[in-house]
């Protein structure tokens, strides 16, 4: 049975949040931040750890020289618990009068020194995924996050903020992070492709 | 002299360089599958049986397009003029010669339209190219389909100061026409708008800024589809990303939630598809207006309905809200002409939702379709005249989906190397009442010219009803002076020249003579033996027999999709493949002949 928390119990908590309209930097900043400090606790870690099947992550960590798209070929996850986390995610962008995305990274499985996105939302924004890529290199501040819990902004592409902050599991390990992001001038046509 | 009523694959003296051979000045035409170089060369790929022409002589059906390349020789530095007179309306192109980053060579490939008489100077000023000494120009002449069956002649003339170089030119018009209906839907398939205002930003400056413009977005992408059409093919645009974001041109806008989700305007969707689907957007053409045959309905997993009520009575409220809406408002526009697509293009790979939509290959993502299937039919009444069909492009599994998937998905567009695997699942399909299209992708401008008509005249003989070119309107970030081979893209940006819309490729114009010949073809197949008319078009085209386009299943079948792989499938394909590589690029004119031949015959 999958530990997703009920839909009351994420309504009282998002209903904590009073989240105005936007205009400055430092509001989309506050607004973001707080969105991702409630992320923190309304993402399962144990549900995120099931989201990538085994022969996915079997997949991921073998390269095959004959075949470049084998990873992606073969990539795969979990319906039931990808979806119960989308489902959070989207409910945490919906906190937000604009759009937000909030996407979930997780650790590459048996190679700490790679981080693989593992559930992207409606408007496609990340600081930091390559499109196509199931795993890219650890970014620094995602290993900040990894390792000490605390929220960081990131601000590196041009009008693209992001706050990661971390996901934990019933064990008290980090075992993923949330990149809540939001680009400041809406592109409404940006990744339709 | 030669003409080019001569046969094409008769062995002649080739004249390919003029360096040393041709007068200062010369004007020479090449037959269309024959593309010039800048330096009065034909391009290495396209040389093979190559005519150097100095008189022409065509046959042509009505209603339809015949072409050749004039190639201007003149003396660096020289100033020069170029007319083209003719009975019939005549189209004048300058070729764009692009240096080709893949093998650092030229060849012409965009068309940009010029006004007769043109005037320039050698070398083309803003071409760029070292040390050229010709300049090519398409021509396309356009016999109308109540021109009288007749001999007709005209002439060309290339003239420099008091110096001049003429071509004579006759074209005997058949009494046949050429049908309007395409014997293969050749379908042009692209992803949203982005790319316009990358293309596009002096026309779509005021939509960049955010100050309106979209009259301008739609111009352009009626313009888009107008321009595949009058080139006998459809033009398709996939309006939403792979995690369900949908751009505001390609769907009516929403409101609401759960059982109160509703259409609250049409305004800019009724602009954007209004004219595609009633056919005024095509009034201009020489083909007469039409509606659009088929287009992509905006319909994810992400809209109309929000994925986070996927599997709650919400997600069924809002999907059968919305498009019972759509079904309404077409129906009351009577936009019955058109099928529209419920496609899911998402891979999982991408991570924004859990299962693939497109090429699936895990099995259980099949229950997807399926519940999209039942939602579908939920929100659209029995009787509509409204056509709306689920459609599904698949590779992988295709063997799997087409019995699982049977009476769901009625629009299968496959692997056409794949598809080849399942000798009869064409024809069960289609007696199924299913619509069966293969998809592939464009041959790069270093491939033999003749190679754009392989996929067509495949699809022709295979029996399936339409070929998915997947992308081809991107032609890469400089397009000019550094193409990528133009793999993705049979059309180009006009803006640099002054068009403030797409301009067509040699590639493009290749497809559409060879798509007049087809529909020739499949008409005279109608009323004789079908078989028997195919066999003698493959004989033409590369010297093979019918039996040779049929494939045989590998063992690679006997085994699960999940332990398949990419080399494997290449590696079972090849023996197959091989049987249409070196092509000649006279190929298709054998081909023509014989339309002309037995497609003439028939008025």
């Amino acid at each position: 049975m999958t530990r997703v928390p009920s839909l009351l119990s994420q309504v009282a908590v998002l209903s904590l949040l009073a989240v105005p309209c936007f205009a400055q930097n430092t509001e989309i900043d506050n607004q973001l931040d707080e969105i991702a400090r409630v992320a923190s606790v309304m993402v399962d870690g144990d549900v995120c750890q099931r989201i990538v099947t085994p022969r996915a992550v079997a997949f991921m960590s073998k390269r095959d020289p004959r075949d470049q798209w084998a990873d992606s070929d073969n990539y795969d996850v979990d319906d039931a618990a990808f979806n119960s986390v989308k489902k959070t995610l989207i409910r945490l962008s919906m906190l937000a009068d604009f759009p937000l995305d909030v996407n979930l990274w997780l650790p590459a499985p048996g190679t700490p020194a790679r981080v693989q996105i593992a559930i992207r939302n409606r408007n496609e924004l990340s600081q930091f995924w390559d499109w196509g890529k199931l795993s890219q290199e650890m970014f620094p501040e995602m290993r900040t996050v990894l390792t000490t819990g605390k929220r960081v902004t990131v601000k590196q592409k041009p009008g693209l903020i992001s706050v990661l902050a971390p996901v934990r599991n019933s064990l008290d390990e980090i075992v993923g992070l949330v990149e809540v992001v939001t680009r400041v001038v809406p592109d409404v046509r940006e990744n339709v492709k | 002299m030669s003409s080019l009523r001569n046969s094409y694959w008769a062995v002649v003296a080739l004249e390919l360089v003029c360096a040393g051979g041709c007068s200062a000045l010369d004007l020479r035409a090449l037959p269309e599958f024959f593309r010039p170089d800048p330096f009065g060369a034909v391009v290495a790929s396209d040389r093979q049986g190559a005519q150097q022409l100095h008189q022409l002589h065509l046959r042509a059906a009505r209603a339809g397009y015949v072409s050749f390349h004039l190639v201007a020789d003149v003396e660096p530095g020289q100033q020069y003029q170029l007319s083209v007179d003719f009975p019939l309306p005549v189209d004048v192109y300058r070729e764009w010669f692009h240096l080709n980053k893949p093998d650092a060579l030229y060849y012409p490939d965009a068309l940009i339209p010029v006004p007769g008489p043109y005037r320039s100077r050698m070398p083309e000023p803003d071409n760029h190219v070292p040390g050229q000494r010709a300049q090519s120009f398409w021509i396309d002449i356009w016999i109308p389909a109540g021109a009288q069956p007749q001999l007709y002649r005209g002439g060309a003339q290339l003239t420099s100061g008091a110096a001049h170089s003429n071509i004579p030119i006759e074209i005997e018009v058949l009494p046949a026409a050429i049908p309007g209906t395409d014997a293969v839907t050749l379908d042009n398939n692209s992803y949203g708008t982005s790319w316009m205002l990358s293309q596009y930003p002096e026309t779509l400056a005021r939509l960049r800024a955010g100050k309106g413009g979209e009259d301008e977005l739609f111009r352009l992408i009626h313009d888009y589809h107008r321009i595949f059409y009058d080139h006998r093919g459809t033009f398709h645009q996939l309006g939403y990303g792979h995690a369900g974001k949908v751009a505001p041109e390609f769907a009516p806008v929403l409101s609401g939630s759960g059982k109160t989700k509703k259409i609250v305007s049409w305004d800019w969707f009724d602009r954007h598809y209004g004219p595609l689907l009633d056919g005024s957007a095509f009034r201009d053409s020489r083909r007469g207006p039409r509606p659009i045959p088929y287009m992509y309905l905006p319909i994810n997993p992400e809209w109309p309905a929000s994925f986070l009520w996927w599997g709650e009575p919400g997600y069924e409220a809002e999907f059968r809200n919305v498009v019972g809406e759509m079904e309404r408002h077409f129906r009351e526009k009577n936009w019955t002409s058109t099928t529209f697509e419920v496609f899911f293009n998402q891979k999982k790979r991408y991570k924004g939702f859990s299962w693939d939509g497109d090429e699936i290959r895990f099995r259980r993502d099949n229950d997807y379709l399926l519940e999209y299937h039942r939602l579908l039919r939920a929100a659209i009444p029995s009787t509509s005249p409204v056509h709306f069909a689920m459609r599904a492009d698949t590779s992988w599994s295709m063997g799997e989906q087409f019995e699982l998937l049977k009476g769901a998905i009625t629009f299968w567009v496959a692997g056409e190397g794949e598809l080849s695997w399942y000798g009869d699942a064409i024809g069960k399909l289609k007696q199924r009442g299913d619509t069966v299209w293969t998809y592939g992708g464009t041959p790069p401008v270093q491939s033999v010219s003749s190679a754009i008509t392989l996929n067509p005249l495949r699809s022709w003989i295979s029996g399936v009803e339409g070929f998915v070119r997947w992308q081809t309107v991107d032609p890469g970030p400089d397009p000019w002076f550094a193409l990528a081979g133009g793999g993705e893209a049979l059309v180009y940006p006009g803006e640099r020249f002054g068009v403030r819309g797409p301009l067509a490729s040699i590639r493009l114009k290749l497809q559409r003579n060879c798509l007049q010949d087809l529909a020739l073809l499949e008409r005279a197949s109608k009323t004789s033996d079908q078989s028997g008319i195919q066999e003698e078009a493959v004989r033409r085209f590369n010297r093979t027999r019918l039996a040779d386009w049929r494939n045989t299943p590998p063992a690679l079948l006997r085994k699960p999709v999940l332990e398949w792989n990419n080399p494997d499938i290449s590696d079972a394909l090849k023996p197959w493949e091989a049987r249409f590589s070196a092509l000649e690029p006279g190929a298709w004119l054998r081909v023509r002949e014989y339309a002309l031949d037995e497609g003439g015959r028939a008025k």
